[in-house]
Formats: structure tokens, sequence, C-alpha cells
């Protein structure tokens, strides 16, 4: 037993001896202090035993391997977040109850099946790193979207677009564009204001949302026109869905002073093809644009497909 | 500077031959821990730059999308970094493969958290078995720290993720066999300019003894 050795009850981290039956042959004061458990209580007790949340199984695979490779082996914060449940009291905010630890277990004496588990406090990298992979997440999703609709933006649609067809290739799945315009939105504008067109094309990115499935996406492709991936639907499909949108369209209304406004829109269709777009999905949108165009002149508010 | 630091052919073919050896006893390791019978093929290993292993990865990332890639800093007279990546389907084999009983029923239901781990664990007795063999035949000493895991999607994501600091990369594709499946997982070894310097004279010497 290790009882008044300097190091052993200074450092600043956890030390654990256990042999091969996982009986604690040394517990430092670290963990003393911070367990309430002192070492003449838990010496020669089955770790697991005392703490019944350790798996034992991961435990006894991670101290063979020790024994197998005569390297360590470790259990890192992420995944385990803990070995031992040690409660925090840090008045710095932080977002775990319980300590965040790394663990390194290695070889101690090997002859006699022994092993050393350190156990190093990490709580506050974790989480500073939690904190801080959140932001990056909202950051990544603030930069993928319009500011104004919260839809998605152009160049997230372009990088969406690229890899979704590479995927929709390799199995074999068809993929479709919609373009779509509001009609005579000029219009909007100079009779009812630019708050008004917003909120006019903020309905529309809400209800365009709604209207299609989660697996296909929106995107404001600027102004009053947008762009919505169809993920794994045909030709014939992709009209339904533009025809449903187009008639859902006809039924929305925005509040003015003078009254509810309603407003139309017009759709181009197409579907990727090998031989037409020759692998550039920009080459399917052009074809989807053309077609939102004769949409315009032959009249608005209907879809036409491009065959 | 790079062609000084390059490995010549014989140099190539005596690194495969060490890292073959190596390899083997990363084979038995596992063998015993996971208390199942497991081979490993003959490893094909490569060296590369960086740039070569980029488009190589990508290569990778296009046939199978996410990829788990763990990384572990190598200190002593090797300094550098290993790092092991596995597609998700050996992930999800090798996790059946630790994790559960033959006769377990619940086999797929293997949650992130358990895969990570096991990815950690492997690699860290793969890793650490093959390097210290390694260092062991060409009279390095060497450290390990403990490992990371990242989940990677695309090659945007591990230029964002890792830094170009190393010149010379050399990839151990391995393949390891159980009864019925197989993983495929690939370690690599990034070496500082100093540590191919030390690699290439231990080489040499090595092969001046044959």
């Amino acid at each position: 037993m290790i009882k008044n050795d300097i190091i052993f009850n200074t450092i600043d981290n956890g030390i654990i001896i256990l042999d091969k039956n996982l009986n604690v042959l040394a517990w430092n004061y670290w963990l003393e202090i911070r367990t309430h458990i002192t070492q003449n209580e838990i010496l020669n007790k089955n770790i697991c035993e005392k703490f019944s949340y350790i798996n034992e199984k991961k435990l006894k695979r991670k101290i063979k391997t020790v024994f197998v490779t005569n390297n360590p082996s470790y259990y890192n914060v992420d995944p385990h977040k803990f070995l031992i449940d040690i409660k925090t009291n840090s008045i710095i905010d932080n977002m775990f109850d319980s300590m965040q630890q790394d663990i390194t277990i290695v070889p101690y004496d090997i002859e006699k099946q022994q092993v050393c588990l350190y156990i190093y406090d990490k709580t506050s990298l974790y989480t500073t790193n939690s904190k801080l992979e959140s932001l990056n997440e909202k950051l990544r999703d603030l930069s993928n979207r319009d500011p104004l609709t919260h839809a998605y933006n152009r160049r997230y649609f372009s990088e969406f677009s690229e890899k979704m067809l590479s995927l929709s290739k390799r199995n074999n799945q068809d993929v479709c564009l919609c373009i779509l315009d509001i009609d005579k939105f000029k219009n909007i504008n100079d009779n009812y204001g630019h708050s008004i067109g917003d909120k006019v094309i903020i309905l529309l990115a809400q209800k365009l949302e709604e209207y299609v499935r989660v697996s296909d996406v929106v995107s404001r492709w600027g102004g009053e026109e947008f762009v919505i991936f169809l993920f794994n639907t045909c030709l014939e499909n992709a009209q339904n869905i533009a025809e449903k949108i187009r008639k859902n369209v006809e039924n929305l209304t925005v509040d003015t002073n003078t009254g509810k406004l309603e407003f139309t829109i017009s759709m181009g269709v197409s579907q990727y093809d090998d031989k037409k777009d020759a692998n550039n999905i920009e080459n399917t949108l052009k074809r989807a644009d053309d077609a939102m165009y004769a949409a315009k002149e032959n009249g608005r508010n209907q879809v036409i497909i491009d065959r | 500077m790079m062609n000084n630091l390059s490995l010549n052919e014989d140099e190539k073919d005596c690194l495969q031959e060490l890292m073959n050896i190596s390899y083997g006893s990363a084979t038995a390791a596992i063998a015993e821990i996971i208390e199942k019978f497991a081979t490993l093929n003959i490893p094909k290993i490569q060296a590369v730059t960086l740039d070569e292993f980029k488009d190589y990865f990508k290569n990778k990332l296009e046939h199978s999308h996410t990829h788990y890639v763990t990384n572990q800093l190598i200190n002593g007279t090797l300094n550098g970094e290993t790092m092991f990546i596995i597609d998700e389907e050996s992930t999800h084999n090798l996790g059946k493969e630790f994790l559960f009983e033959e006769d377990d029923s619940n086999k797929n239901e293997i949650c992130e958290d358990d895969l990570k781990d096991v990815i950690l664990e492997i690699s860290n007795i793969i890793t650490s078995t093959t390097l210290s063999k390694f260092a062991e035949l060409i009279d390095a000493s060497i450290t390990f720290s403990p490992p990371c895991i990242k989940v990677l999607h695309s090659i945007e994501e591990f230029n964002d993720s890792y830094i170009d600091e190393y010149n010379h990369i050399i990839i151990i594709s391995t393949d390891i066999k159980f009864v019925d499946q197989n993983i495929k997982g690939e370690l690599l070894i990034l070496s500082k300019d100093e540590s191919i310097v030390y690699m290439k004279e231990a080489l040499n010497r090595v092969l001046d003894e044959l």
C-alpha cells in the first residue's frame, strides 16, 4: 500500500492501483478528499462493487489491453465522461454536474498483474469545447442561411446539390429541381412598400418548407426567387409537388393596411439528366429557369416542365 | 529538401518488411483481448506526401461518406502522429465483434458513444503494438498521448480539423478478418522531417546488415 508518498498524495490528479480482479491496492489523497472515501475504507475492495455504475466488462477489457500490449490504455472523456462520479463544485459556469475525466491505465507491475489508473479532471476544457462546438454549429448554420427568411442560401444550395447529386447517381435515384418566382413582385413593393414585400417573401419561405419533405432543400436564390431540390423524385412526382405548391400559394394572404394581399408564383421544373447536364447540376437549374420564364411568358401562375 | 527525405525503393522495401513484422504483433494482441479468432492480412504499405494522401482520402470519402478518424501523438526519437481511419460499415462490424457475444440478440443496437469507444480502443491497440515493435526494431524510443476521435464526412472537414504539418505519411492499409466479416482500416504514420532522417538512417543500417 502506498500511504505517505509525497508525489502520490500531492499530485493534482487521481491515482488508483488495481489488481487483475479489480481490487483497489492504492487510492490517493486527491481521490480521498473528492469522494469522501478514505484509502483505508476502499482498500482491497472491488472497485466495481464500490461504484456499481462502472462498466465492469469494459474496465476489464481496458486492463487486459494493458497486460497484453504492455502499453497504456485510455478512457477518453468522450465518450465515457467519468470513471468515478465526482460532483463539480466550481463557481465557474460549467455544464456538468459531474467532473469530466480522462483516464489513462498504465502497467504498474506486469508480473503481479497490477495496473495504475490516472484520473485527470477535464471539466473546464470540456465545458469550453462544448460551448465552442455549439457556437460553431450556430455560426455554420447562420452562414448557410439567408438572414431575412432563414431559408438556405445560394452558397449552401450549391454545395449541397453537388453532394446530393453524386449520392443520388450512386444510388440510381432521380433528382428534380423546381425554381419559382413571385409574380409581379415589383408591383407589390411599389404599391404596398418594401416591408410588405419582405413579409410576402418570408411567408412564402416558411410555407415552402411546410409543403416539401424534410429531405428536400428549399433555398432563397435571390430577391423573390427560390429553388427547391427534390431528392429521389421523378419528373412526374416533381410536377405534382410543384402544382400542389402553386395551388397552396394561391390561398396565402398577407395582412396590409388596405386588406389582405394575395399573390401567385410561376414555376419551372427539370430533372437531372446525364446526357443533357453532363454531371453539372447548374445545367439542370438552367433548364428549370428557362421553363419558369416560359411560365411567366405564358401568363404566370403556372408550372412548366422541361422535358 | 523533399528529394533528400523521400524513401528510395530499397528503403521502402525494408520499411514494408519491418512494418509487416510490427503489424503481426497487433494481430495477436487483438485476438487475445477480444478472445475471438482474428487474422490480419499482410498490410499494403505506401509512403506518400500530404497532398497525395488528401487525394487518396478524398477518393475514399466518395465511396463511403462517413469515416471515423482517431489520432494520437507520438513523442520520442520518432516524432509525429498516427491516425487510424475506418469507414462506417467496418466501424459497425467492429462494434459487433467487440461489444457482443455470439448469441447476443441486440447486435444492431450500438450507440454512437460505444462505437467511438471501440474505435479508440482498437486504434490504440494497433498503434501502440505496431509502433512499439517498429521502434524496437529500429532502436528508437517512443511514448504515446491519449487518442482523440472525429467523425468526418468530407475532405473539407479533414482540412478544417488537421493541420498541414507533415510532409511524410506512411499508409498501412489493413484488413482484419473475423470469422464472418472483414474490417478494413488504415493506420497512418505521419512523421516530421527529423524523424524521417532518423528512420532513413535506421532503415539503411538494417539494409547494411542484410
